[in-house]
């Protein structure tokens, strides 16, 4: 398990990001897999760094470990204004140029990369849960379903 | 990110290599801006060397060309592959931008 606290800053993402892609490349992820995680966190960590303290500063912890079954669990805390990305409505994606809102792909990018996404309050903290199968489920669905946390 | 010009005569070629995110994209946008303010309007970026995508690329994209599209201008997309193709999919964004294979072929669309 790799755990991280750091403060919440755009300055610090590139960081983190590199600490978490080594963790996972060293657990044995392809960089493929190690791509659409990073991806999803940044999206995460982004939203923690700009809007959960409103341009104050607080802490921000990463906490990813792999199961038995081979998923990938990332964990994302802050101690910000309460935020569910879950119920983030999703971008118009059909829209034409002119017409197409600039933002709000962050936490689209973020659910479509990853295969399950939670969110909950909890003491005064944003615990969002990013999950990632590492291991394809076999055609049968049967003995190879990943475990979930 | 590593960012390289090419002026053609009828657009201006910008390579982006290495990865374009929140960090990154804010130095991507700035080179937009001055390539547009210096008079280009259509702007062909190269994706072959770069790595990695997030929101934040593709919001400086977006802008510049709503940009571009207010001066009757566009921008193109050439050599998009792998997992910056496939972030430029789920967002539908190859749907509102032309993408070609490489920078000549786009050339050749203007």
């Amino acid at each position: 398990m790799l755990t991280i606290t750091s403060p919440a800053s755009i300055t610090n993402l590139e960081k983190l990001l590199t600490q978490v892609s080594d963790w996972l490349g060293s657990n044995g992820l392809t960089r493929r897999q190690t791509a659409k995680i990073e991806l999803s966190l940044e999206e995460a960590l982004v939203n923690v760094c700009r809007y959960a303290y409103h341009g104050g500063q607080g802490d921000v912890e990463v906490r990813c470990r792999i199961t038995d079954g081979r998923d990938c669990l990332i964990e994302i805390i802050d101690s910000g204004i309460p935020f569910d990305a879950c119920a983030h409505p999703a971008p118009e994606l059909t829209a034409c140029i002119a017409d197409r809102k600039v933002g709000g792909l962050g936490v689209y990018l973020m659910r479509n990369m990853a295969d399950q996404m939670t969110y909950r309050r909890e003491n005064e903290k944003n615990i969002l849960n990013l999950a990632f199968r590492t291991v394809p489920d076999r055609n049968d669905g049967a003995a190879a379903s990943p475990q979930r946390p | 990110m590593q960012m390289t010009v090419t002026n053609t005569e009828k657009a201006v070629i910008i390579s982006a290599g290495g990865r374009m995110d929140a960090v990154t994209a804010p130095q991507f946008d700035k080179r937009l801006e001055t390539l547009i303010a210096e008079g280009a309007t259509r702007i062909i970026i190269d994706f072959r060397d770069l790595e990695y995508i997030s929101s934040a690329g593709l919001q400086t994209i977006l802008a510049n060309a709503k940009k571009l599209e207010s001066l009757n201008g566009e921008i193109l997309l050439a050599h998009l592959s792998g997992a910056v193709k496939e972030v430029f999919e789920i967002s539908g964004f190859d749907t509102i931008f032309p993408i070609f294979d490489d920078e000549d072929a786009a050339l050749a669309s203007l």
